[in-house]
């Protein structure tokens, strides 16, 4: 049963310390609001496991005005793409 | 009349996340209207809101940054980012939409040691 997890807050306030041990291979991670901060700098999410897919979402990327500044790892995504994801994945991990 | 105080205001969260830092903002406006003497300073998270190109259109929101902008409207001069938090987070000055001045944490220590009063949000 694959999750889709999202953090929403930044790197020193968030839960991805904790997600990160409990991701496995096949699920997702979705950067939202605050969470996004941590796609600017690899070494942030280089805790979670190679086969996890990484998204952000695009409109808080560009409210902050770091929509060119996110690491390769993580694709970019709209609010559409958003709800795809919450199908495609059996369920949704809100780590907020 | 009575003495001027010192106020420092360290904001320490990012722009859209939560409120903080528009509350921050806008205790700092209001103690320069009645003519205290403020110090605005960037610490944490709070960095995130200084950098350029923030467009909130695309989450409903205002526009923080060009908010920033009216600090030195109101009179507010010494405007100081905390140069740690900046390096951590992988920003110089040169991302920053104001002319901010890095300080170092013993400089960030005098300057709270110098405070009548300091605001943390």
């Amino acid at each position: 049963m694959s999750c889709l997890h999202l953090i929403n807050r930044s790197p020193v306030q968030g839960a991805l310390p904790v997600c990160s041990t409990l991701v496995r291979g096949g699920d997702g991670v979705l950067f939202i609001e605050d969470g996004i901060y941590h796609c600017l700098q690899a070494e942030l999410i280089s805790n979670l496991p190679p086969d996890v897919e990484l998204y952000c979402l695009r409109e808080d990327l560009l409210a902050r005005g770091v929509g060119s500044r996110v690491t390769e790892t993580v694709e970019s995504i709209n609010y559409s793409r958003f709800v795809e994801l919450c199908c495609e994945f059996d369920k949704v991990v809100s780590w907020f | 009349m009575p003495q001027k105080k010192i106020l420092t205001f360290l904001s320490r969260s990012a722009p859209y996340g939560s409120d903080h830092a528009q509350l921050c903002l806008d205790m700092a406006l209001a103690s320069a209207v009645f003519e205290q003497q403020v110090n605005y300073v960037f610490l944490d998270d709070g960095i995130y809101q200084l950098l350029k190109d923030q467009n909130a259109e695309s989450i409903g929101a205002k526009t923080l940054g060009n908010a920033l902008e009216t600090l030195e409207l109101y009179g507010i001069e010494t405007v100081l980012v905390d140069a740690v938090s900046l390096a951590q987070r992988g920003f110089s000055t040169a991302d920053l939409l104001l002319p901010a001045q890095p300080v170092s944490r013993a400089e960030l220590s005098a300057v709270l040691r110098d405070s009548d009063a300091v605001f943390n949000l």
